[in-house]
């Protein structure tokens, strides 16, 4: 019963945190959302599958620049529209990429991965067709229209947005990494050979796994886009698959919730450290990473998860 | 009908030829050992039945299907079960976590996505039953690793046989085994019923001597000797090869 609670707890506090924040912690508590998300995708290849892929951004980005282009270019706001076929380009990205990526294995895996979102980087940088005239990257991207009659969002309905796509992929990655399918993940990444023995086509699963990460990580793309207004090659490079992988690892891979807690402390504390000593972030976040290596090697979540475990535990025996 | 038939089967490693032209076939329901010194392609002529790897040459034949290209997972849904040299079970997840795994492999439920595995009650249900049987219900909570290791062989062989193979691969299943762990897994294999062919490749002649109704004996690659445990006994060319590697003994590589 008490295992129930953190969850109810969790989307309680989501739903009624807006009516006490200001606008500008609100956007706060969007962004972390959407890196929670991000965050999470990540883990189902990582955490769950045991790949190491080091061009997630490429389908972070795909998404955000489909939204994107399709309002430099085409003028569509509607969000019917642009969603939709922003999270379609980031699953065929990864579809893409994923086929081509699962030929190698290990760290070959990984510079491919890294190869090819640097190839998508260098082709945003360089073709002027994915930046607003005279920038690099594109601007002045529109809350979506919902097309809903006397109703436009602002930033706190927005919130919600985020919130709803967040709930949703958290439910439905809750049921797949249960499943037997998720279980499947889980045992490539133990011992990938033994799942081919007992009858589990090993590849199909990486690669299908590969390409649902990638959709779920195109819809926190398609979110940050709205959010920030504003996309750049930077969405689609290096620095931004490092993101959720610094996020999963600090929370707990393998961990459903381990990412979002990874998300969490890494979006406030970066708020936080960037208000009162903006030169020293990277400084506290790498401080950040070792610590959590050194005492949480399972990372955060795991470890706040284990405390709640335990006081619940301890309360439900208390209660005889 | 034949449970397994290998033609001119070769395999090599760069120049070397690991296994050369190797025939043979295996009724069904035969109990085979491979027996054969260091390096003489056992492992590797496993391999390429288990479809571990592409072979260089020749075709194998599993009940008369041409199997010689297919994958290790397809070999699993036709029937193929195999225990690892060195135990391949899922050394951080639990016993139970290995049994379902296993179980689910060889059913389409496998690729379910939106239903958690236990609610797949007739594969859950085996699972249990099976861990019972190899008296190991009481453990299924536990993790792999921290399980004997003789423990560990009889849930990968168990677990092996839940799949109901046709063809059980056995490679060094007395590896690491002490004494009494390596009698219970001669049991369960003289246990089997006369549906199951066995294949087996093992150093301890104990085991194979205990097991097998054929003996097949690899060199450098190839077939030197084919028979009864008591023909083998009594080749002249075995014994010298045995002898030659390993000294005297009673029999060949008594170890």
């Amino acid at each position: 019963m008490l295992g129930a609670v953190p969850y109810v707890g969790a989307a309680l506090i989501f739903v009624l945190i807006p009516f006490f924040l200001s606008t500008y912690e609100e956007g706060l508590m969007t962004r972390f959302l959407v890196f929670a998300l991000f965050a999470m995708s990540y883990n189902v290849v990582f955490g769950y599958a045991g790949l190491l892929s080091l061009g997630h951004a490429a389908f972070f980005g795909a998404g955000g620049y489909t939204v994107a282009l399709l309002k430099l270019h085409y003028n569509v706001e509607l969000f019917w529209i642009s969603a939709p076929l922003g999270v379609l380009v980031a699953t065929i990205t990864a579809a893409l990429f994923g086929f081509i990526a699962l030929r190698a294995s290990g760290i070959y895996f990984l510079l491919v991965t890294f190869a090819l979102g640097q190839m998508l980087y260098s082709l945003t940088w360089n073709v002027k067709w994915f930046s607003s005239p005279g920038m690099q990257g594109i601007t002045g991207i529109p809350l979506p229209d919902l097309a809903i009659p006397g109703f436009a969002l602002d930033t706190t309905s927005f919130y919600y947005v985020v919130l709803f796509f967040f709930g949703i992929s958290f439910l439905l990655l809750y049921r797949l990494v249960r499943s037997p399918y998720g279980r499947a993940l889980v045992g490539i990444r133990e011992d990938e050979a033994r799942m081919e023995a007992v009858g589990y086509d090993t590849w199909l699963y990486k690669y299908t796994a590969f390409v649902i990460s990638g959709a779920f990580a195109g819809i926190a793309g398609v979110l940050f886009t709205y959010y920030n207004f504003f996309v750049s090659p930077n969405h689609l490079g290096i620095m931004t698959s490092f993101l959720p992988m610094v996020m999963a690892i600090m929370g707990g891979l393998g961990t459903l919730l381990g990412p979002v807690v990874g998300a969490g402390v890494f979006i406030f504390v970066e708020n936080f450290s960037s208000i009162y000593f903006p030169a020293r972030w990277p400084l506290v976040l790498g401080g950040l990473f070792v610590l959590t290596i050194m005492f949480a090697r399972e990372g955060l979540g795991v470890y706040l998860w284990r405390l709640w475990t335990k006081v619940s535990h301890h309360h439900e025996s208390a209660k005889g | 009908m034949k449970a397994l038939r290998v033609e001119d089967l070769s395999k090599q490693f760069g120049g070397v030829s690991a296994v050369n032209n190797v025939s043979f076939s295996v009724e069904i329901g035969e109990r085979l050992a491979i027996i054969g010194p260091n390096g003489a392609g056992k492992t590797t002529l496993f391999n390429l039945i288990n479809g571990q790897f592409p072979v260089t040459g020749g075709r194998i034949y599993f009940f008369e299907q041409d199997v010689t290209a297919l994958p290790t997972h397809r070999l699993a849904h036709l029937g193929q079960a195999r225990a690892f040299q060195i135990i391949s079970l899922l050394q951080n997840l639990t016993v139970l976590d290995n049994a379902l795994l296993t179980l689910h492999g060889t059913k389409p439920s496998r690729f379910k996505m939106f239903r958690p595995v236990e609610h797949f009650k007739d594969v859950f249900d085996q699972a249990i039953h099976t861990l019972d049987t190899l008296d190991l219900g009481e453990k299924k909570d536990e993790l792999v690793k921290n399980l004997a290791h003789g423990e560990q062989r009889r849930l990968e062989i168990g677990l092996g046989l839940a799949m109901e193979p046709r063809l059980l691969l056995l490679d060094e299943p007395s590896a690491g085994l002490t004494k009494e762990e390596g009698v219970d897994v001669i049991g369960i294999i003289k246990k089997l019923g006369s549906d199951i062919t066995v294949l087996l490749v093992d150093h301890d002649m104990e085991m194979v001597f205990e097991v097998a109704e054929r003996i097949i004996v690899l060199h450098y690659g190839e077939i030197i000797a084919d028979g009864t445990p008591e023909e083998i006994q009594a080749d002249q060319r075995v014994r010298e090869i045995y002898m030659g590697l390993e000294g005297n003994g009673d029999h060949v590589g008594a170890r």
